[in-house]
């Protein structure tokens, strides 16, 4: 798993330019379909090594121990394991091999879909049992452990007097981890889910608690950004083990506002009114007819509904509830009363997250607020091209920008999610200012300046984790 | 490495005579940044460099790069010269690019709310323009009337407008930057993507102009807002001040800006304006918005204030300080220097660091003030600074107090701001075992230290002999703990106001 994997694998198999226009592509959609019958036989081999190994971590001196056997700093003995565990996992891990063998955390949930090489065997970590939360007294802040649900961490914020201030875009049982070496769409109003991390704690690759970024306070004047520079392939270069994370208050008073719109249209000009008046927001959230019919099964569906989440004093509230459906105008309809997916209790959310996941999703398309409707009506038209209904989920942020995440009711199988995705990518290049983000849409960009930042990447990749032990980079 | 002859010509060559300087006075003036410096820093550092050069455009720029891989010269880039660590000054001389001729606003676009701007722009000259347009910058930093918008990304600068906005890191979209090996990368994209497509763009926020001279930004620009207010209080402790500050957070309030100065800052004023306001320990908000928002705002901030002992200086007062925002250190001129120790610490412990830089300044003896701002819920900026007189034998001591207060923020769970070539000696401190990734960072960009080689991850000297060649960090940190010790054994506390006053009555 990984994205500087998959990229690297497809760079060195299609090295030389020639070649590389040609097959580039169609190399691209082989090993993403898994099309064995066009993949030579090393390259399929390479792709079957799926991890042999999943280590239920509960103490990060498991994981630094881990790492320190998988770089080859420590033999299997010391790790303490019976006889009978010791012979087993050395066969399995193939300790003393000559090739890397790395180490990777597997989400709890993902939005799309894996990475296309997997970890070629190595261990697979599973962070589903270490998710407790620190709260330092005092402070706007946590420490959540990568196994955290969203929803938990949530919960034990409030209970603490503080919010946390992004929420999933689509609302999947997440962990914070799945941020760090998944695609969780955590955002707010104000900001992405990077706006929010303070700093990491780490394993490096040499098996050392390794702190990037710092826990209390922001990076600013301290040298490379190395936390935001990373953050979207945070497994690649360190192992995060603990997110250090930028809390809010809890509000005084919340207001869910729930807008419904019959006209796209008018949707798109509200909101892009509302993102130019400067009017603090905590979210915005769009779901067309067919995202709120899974979000809400017992309410019937509008063709739009926004829902906007306001905080604060309770004495203002009133005076911005009125001001932002002036903002809005051209709602259908308005209600106060109409839950979010976000405040209802863990086990509800749990159920709304299963809905919402049974869709196909793609990926995001990030574009201008305003040309929200021609987004929803291009996409509607692919699905009905394919034969699979589109539905939209959406975050409204105040720069102007929506994040659109589509999602088709059709069956998740590789060849109609390439398809679908490509089908995304061909949209997102008609509306200006729009841009489709997603694993495959990284593999098939092929702007020079993002080659050279990837090169830079890689190269760092390979100079932090010199050992090659957190999802070592694979040759064909 | 050719002769510096050979050098000034093909650097002639490049840009013309007019715009490549090798006299003693261009090059004295950019021998410092904004920090005061002794003269005993010439002994181990060549701060003046060989020549000045003001480039004009991105190419010139790759063509002086390029040309040092002839001319083996070191490369430094400068903005503004405004920060206070030596990142924009030389360590053994060399090229000196001076990118404030990079003055030109590339475009603004209105629907994308977006404005690429070339590195020379001063952030007050693009919030002017901004402003003509219906837009303002998110976020100023603390120096925008002389910082450019090169210089504050390469400092990594916290700024005013965060605590509402985001950082300005948040608000850097892209950049254009000229790397070591003479090519030119954008390093992330016009659209805000949250990090998708290898976005590079945060490395080179905070690089010190070690990775690549950064020639053009894309940043985000916001509505102009419908109104804007400022309010101040006066308590009766700056103790009580960062209370009220920290209250702001608890309270789940969001003005603009939030600031914390203390009695002392007052103090100087006075004796540089005698229409300054009455020294007190003060904290200025600044609210930004829509009319409703703000009125209800300010009545939230007035109560807050008021349950702290806070007492609300008239308007006129207020709006005052607000816009003197910029001009924080005129305090300057009561002595011939200044040094600001810029520091984050968490806000719950702003309390403390307060308290702390209060200490040193007493135990130091030195004259200086506090100035404290909101960053963001978490994260508090605190900038003391302290006057001195850098042509005093004893002036340079007065440096002791950076690294003293610097150490005093990684107690609290802080980190000192800015590393250039003073305070390299706080990278390991402050990352630890990350350290080892700052340096691969530096490597993977300029495996050969062509641009402002010997700063940020490494310590290098004017010598290039082995062994010499470099100090040591812990060394440095040891010389300036050795400063701040003399000044505390000094017997007197440095008198600049009263010397000041007595002066102006001469």
């Amino acid at each position: 798993m990984g994205l500087l994997r998959d990229w690297a694998f497809i760079e060195d198999m299609t090295r030389i330019p020639a070649l590389s226009e040609l097959v580039r592509e169609a190399l691209i959609k082989a090993l993403f379909t898994r099309d064995d019958r066009v993949l030579p036989p090393a390259i399929v081999g390479t792709l079957s090594k799926t991890p042999a190994v999943t280590v239920k971590v509960k103490d990060d001196a498991e994981v630094r121990k881990l790492v320190q056997v998988l770089n080859g700093e420590e033999s299997t003995v010391s790790l303490g394991l019976s006889a009978e565990d010791f012979h087993y996992f050395r066969r399995q891990l193939g300790v003393a091999r000559g090739k890397e063998i790395g180490i990777a955390p597997r989400p709890r949930s993902l939005l799309t879909y894996d990475w296309l090489v997997p970890e070629p065997r190595g261990v697979q970590l599973d962070f589903s049992a270490y998710g407790s939360v620190e709260f330092p007294e005092g402070s706007a802040r946590a420490v959540a452990q990568v196994g955290a649900a969203w929803t938990d961490l949530s919960r034990e914020a409030l209970a603490n007097g503080r919010a946390v201030p992004f929420v999933p875009t689509v609302p999947l049982d997440f962990a914070i981890g799945d941020a760090l070496w998944g695609d969780a769409p955590f955002a707010s109003y104000e900001g992405d889910f990077g706006a929010y991390v303070l700093g990491l704690r780490t394993v490096s690759g040499y098996g050392h608690r390794t702190m990037v970024g710092f826990d209390a306070v922001s990076t600013e004047g301290s040298g490379y950004d190395l936390v935001h520079a990373i953050l979207p392939h945070a497994a690649e270069f360190f192992l995060p083990v603990a997110v250090a994370l930028r809390l809010v208050a809890r509000p005084a008073a919340r207001r869910i506002l729930t807008y419904r719109y019959a006209d796209g249209a008018k949707l798109a000009a509200g909101l892009e009114a509302l993102t130019r008046s400067g009017r603090a927001v905590a979210w915005a959230h769009v779901a067309d007819a067919g995202a709120a019919a899974a979000l809400r099964p017992t309410l019937p569906p509008d063709p739009f509904t926004l829902q906007v989440s306001l905080a604060g004093p309770e004495s203002g509230l009133a005076t911005r509830e009125k001001a932002i459906d002036a903002l809005l105008a051209g709602f259908t309809s308005k209600a106060s009363d109409v839950p979010d997916p976000f405040d209802l209790p863990s086990e509800a959310y749990r159920k709304t997250a299963d809905r919402v996941g049974r869709s196909l999703f793609v990926g995001e398309v990030r574009a201008p607020v305003r040309s929200l409707a021609d987004l929803h009506g291009k996409l509607a038209g692919l699905g009905e091209q394919v034969g699979a209904k589109a539905s939209l989920y959406a975050s409204v942020r105040s720069t102007g920008v929506v994040s659109a995440f589509p999602a088709f009711e059709v069956q998740k199988d590789r060849p109609r999610v390439y398809e679908l995705s490509k089908g995304v990518h061909r949209i997102a290049k008609t509306i200006p200012g729009a841009v489709f983000a997603s694993r495959l849409a990284h593999l098939w960009e092929d702007d020079e300046a993002f080659r050279k930042r990837m090169g830079i990447l890689t190269a760092l990749k390979r100079d932090i984790d010199a050992a090659q032990v957190l999802q070592p980079l694979v040759s064909p | 490495m050719a002769g510096l002859d050979y050098a000034h010509r093909r650097l002639v060559n490049t840009l013309g005579p007019e715009r490549v300087a090798r006299g003693e006075h261009e090059r004295m003036v950019y021998s410092h940044d904004f920090a005061s410096l002794p003269k005993i820093a010439l002994i181990q550092w060549r701060l003046y460099p060989d020549f000045v050069v003001l480039p004009r455009t991105t190419p010139e720029v790759a063509a002086i790069v390029k040309l040092s891989d002839e001319t083996g010269l070191p490369i430094t880039p400068r903005g503004g010269g405004t920060g206070s660590v030596g990142a924009a000054v030389p360590n053994r001389g060399g090229v000196l690019l001076d990118l404030r001729s990079m003055n030109r606003i590339v475009s603004l676009d209105p629907s994308a709310r977006t404005v690429t701007s070339e590195a020379g722009v001063t952030w007050r000259d693009l919030d002017a323009f901004l402003g003509s347009k219906g837009f303002a910058l998110p976020v100023l930093p603390d120096a925008a009337p002389a910082s450019t918008i090169g210089g504050a990304i390469n400092g990594g600068a916290a700024g005013t407008g965060s605590f509402r906005h985001g950082t300005l890191r948040g608000s850097v979209l892209d950049l254009e930057v000229v790397l070591p090996d003479g090519s030119v990368l954008r390093t992330g994209s016009a659209v805000d993507l949250g990090g998708a497509f290898a976005d590079l763009t945060p490395l080179f926020f905070g690089a010190e102009g070690t990775l690549g001279i950064v020639t053009q930004a894309t940043l985000r620009v916001i509505p102009k807002p419908e109104t804007s207010r400022a309010a101040a209080y006066s308590f009766a402790s700056a103790a009580a001040a960062a209370r009220f500050l920290r209250g702001i957070v608890d309270a789940g309030l969001m003005p603009f800006h939030a600031a914390l100065l203390d009695r002392e800052h007052f103090v100087f004023e006075r004796a540089l304006r005698a229409d300054a306001p009455e020294p007190a320990d003060t904290a200025l908000v600044s609210l930004q918005g829509p009319k409703d928002e703000v009125a209800d705002l300010e009545k939230s901030v007035d109560a807050l204030a008021a349950s702290v002992g806070g007492a609300k200086v008239p308007a006129a007062v207020a709006l005052e300080l607000w816009e003197r925002r910029f001009m924080m250190y005129g305090a300057r001129r009561l002595s011939r220097g200044l040094v600001i120790a810029r520091t984050l610490v968490p806000v719950s412990r702003l309390e403390e660091g307060v308290g702390r830089a209060r200490d040193l300044i007493h135990q130091l003896k030195l004259n200086g003030a506090v100035h404290a701002t909101l960053l963001d819920t978490s994260t508090a900026y605190l900038a003391p600074y302290v006057l001195m007189d850098d042509t005093a034998p004893s002036g340079g001591t007065a440096l002791g107090f950076v690294k003293k207060l610097g150490d005093a923020a990684l107690e609290l769970g802080g980190h000192p701001m800015g590393l250039g070539l003073f305070m390299v000696f706080n990278l390991l401190k402050m990352h630890g075992r990350a350290t080892g990734a700052m340096g691969s960072v530096k490597g993977v960009f300029d495996p050969n230290r062509k641009v402002n080689g010997g700063k940020t991850t490494e310590l290098w000297t004017k010598f290039t002999w082995p062994v010499i060649n470099s100090i040591p960090p812990g060394m440095m940190g040891f010389g300036l703990d050795a400063a701040a010790f003399l000044r505390r054994i000094k017997p007197t506390r440095d008198t600049f106001v009263r010397a000041y006053e007595r002066a102006k009555g001469a």
